[in-house]
């Protein structure tokens, strides 16, 4: 039942020992990145007494990740690293986060913890519906379901047809997928005449990368006849595996022996009482090439009140209420409305006039950009400007990986800009 | 060289009536339109009596417009004439990027309105073959 039974189950006392112990070795260490090295200088903070006393820090955030890119966090000679992840683009530098083989190590030992929760043993067949590559999803599931020793089908994103002939013919037992193409795929499983809950073998999904609702997590669970557990990470803390759901489906335990977590009031950065909304902030303990202090992860979300029957002693959070910024989640990929606007300002043809808007088109998300053609770039005939809608996407999709929808349209039709005017227009829920 | 109009124009019901309008409230003279559509947008090709007037007025309208070179000329209304037409310029290896045609007295004569990738070397040809090609003056006066 338990992976790691001593960690999971650790004494709340005992708990807080371990990570005073872990915080201030990762003061130690984080004060060889030559950013953490200065800020810590500067502040006279060097060992703790309390885990309170972490207030003292100032809070780090993605801005101080670009800013001081590519390795002013980093904590470790480079030999020491053996892999890293990034976000989407080079618009004003993407988040990049490093790993030594002892990050690696212990991020796959947490996804098998999570794994293993759920009722994953060796034995099983875990398909990964999720992209490999620089995004954490793929390789995080990847190695931790290799760790915990099931056999593990590295599918990738997509593909219906592959996906059922891979979970038909390998007796997939369970898939770690985005909640939206869960949806998308059982229509194709419909089409195809196939019952999940007859025809297939799953047990267990784990569902992460996007939000969802509950009565989603419940529809997919009806379908396929599986239990779907929700999974939280993001890549600055190493990636899936922060959070996750036990067999009670009531929140997620925060892993509390890798991360410290406090919440706070986005708008004041103060600290907020347990089981109040406001922004999560992680700091990391056990990370060893970049650990990261206070890390404002602008996920939404409060601290769940009680001990949770499975015996966990972790803390869980609630599901994510959304974002303190203006982050979309577009299938699983971190888009900023920033890297869109740079890539467009960047071609001459078009202007400054733009609206985004987000929608749903058969479960998965789509983008839509709205752009007016200027008159000054305009030649006057039809090829030229499909070839141009063709560029604004094709630049689109470098910088953001994901496919954008263009609609070349007239000047003069779109909302004008007045100061900060709203573009983006995410109308996933309202459809 | 003679010019028409190139608009911008987005694939929606009353969509032209922004461009129309101009052209009615100004006296504008539209000789002959075509439209070619790309899906959400297309664009309208139109050669009328006053096109730097017309230009002007839809560009102070918010339109997105251009002027580009045509060559006009006139055919026999008769049949096998557009081919002659089209030989012509296919031995001078000229390319048509777009084209309309318009009747001027039925059973006589028809204009023939060119978007080609020379001009110069079209209207060569097109002389050369027998065929009328007009002046500026006499593509706005038609």
């Amino acid at each position: 039942m338990f992976w790691d039974k001593r960690f999971e189950t650790m004494d709340r006392q005992e708990l807080r020992r371990h990570q005073l112990e872990h915080l201030n070795i990762t003061l130690k260490e984080a004060a060889k990145s030559p950013r953490y090295g200065q800020l810590l200088k500067e502040r006279g903070v060097s060992e703790l007494k309390s885990l309170d006393e972490i207030q003292r820090l100032p809070f780090t955030g993605k801005q101080d990740l670009r800013d001081h890119f590519p390795y002013g966090f980093l904590s470790v000679p480079l030999d020491k690293v053996v892999r890293m992840h990034s976000s989407s683009g080079t618009t004003g530098n993407p988040t990049v986060v490093f790993h030594t083989k002892g990050d690696l190590d212990n991020w796959a030992g947490l996804v098998a913890r999570n794994m293993y929760m759920s009722g994953l043993r060796p034995g099983d067949v875990f398909q990964n519906i999720m992209g490999y590559g620089l995004f954490t999803g793929g390789l995080g599931f990847h190695y931790g379901s290799e760790k915990l020793g099931a056999m593990t089908i590295p599918a990738g994103a997509g593909n219906s047809k592959r996906q059922l002939w891979f979970m038909r013919q390998f007796k997939t037992t369970a898939a770690h997928i985005l909640p939206s193409y869960a949806l998308k795929l059982s229509t194709y499983l419909a089409e195809e005449g196939l019952d999940p809950r007859k025809d297939l073998h799953l047990k267990y999904f784990y569902i992460g990368a996007e939000p969802h609702t509950e009565a989603m997590r419940q529809e997919i669970e009806r379908i396929y006849g599986v239990k779907a557990f929700n999974s939280y990470g993001l890549s600055e803390m190493c990636g899936p595996g922060v959070a996750f759901e036990c067999l009670e489906q009531n929140g997620m335990h925060l892993w509390e022996d890798h991360y410290l977590m406090e919440i706070i009031d986005p708008k004041t950065g103060e600290l907020l009482p347990d089981g109040q909304e406001g922004e999560l902030v992680l700091t990391s303990l056990r990370r060893e090439a970049m650990p990261l202090l206070r890390y404002r992860t602008r996920d939404l979300t409060s601290i769940l009140a009680g001990d949770c029957p499975c015996g966990r002693t972790h803390r869980r959070i609630a599901r994510f209420k959304g974002r303190s910024d203006d982050m979309l989640i577009i299938n699983g990929v971190n888009i900023f409305p920033m890297q869109i606007e740079a890539t467009i300002l960047a071609m001459p043809e078009v202007g400054n006039h733009y609206v985004i808007e987000v929608l749903k088109e058969n479960f998965l998300d789509r983008i839509h950009l709205k752009i007016e053609v200027r008159e000054a770039a305009f030649s006057g005939t039809l090829p030229a400007l499909e070839s141009l809608k063709e560029r604004i996407a094709a630049a689109l999709n470098t910088e953001l990986g994901v496919h954008v929808k263009v609609h070349l349209v007239e000047p003069g039709t779109l909302p004008t800009a007045e100061g900060k005017a709203v573009r983006v227009f995410d109308k996933r829920n309202q459809q | 060289m003679a010019k028409h109009l190139s608009i911008f124009v987005e694939n929606r019901p009353g969509k032209l009536d922004g461009i129309t309008g101009v052209f009615a409230q100004n006296a504008i003279d539209i000789r002959a339109f075509s439209i070619a559509s790309a899906g959400e947008f297309g664009i309208l090709k139109t050669l009328v009596n006053a096109p730097d007037k017309a230009y002007a007025l839809l560009k102070a309208g918010g339109h997105t417009v251009s002027l580009r070179d045509i060559v006009v000329a006139i055919v026999d209304d008769a049949p096998g004439s557009l081919r002659r037409l089209l030989t012509a310029l296919g031995q001078a290896g000229v390319n048509i990027d777009d084209s309309y045609g318009f009747l001027l007295e039925k059973g006589k004569s028809a204009a023939v309105a060119l978007e080609v990738d020379a001009p110069a070397k079209a209207e060569a040809a097109l002389r050369q073959g027998g065929f009328t090609v007009l002046s500026d003056a006499e593509v706005y006066a038609l």
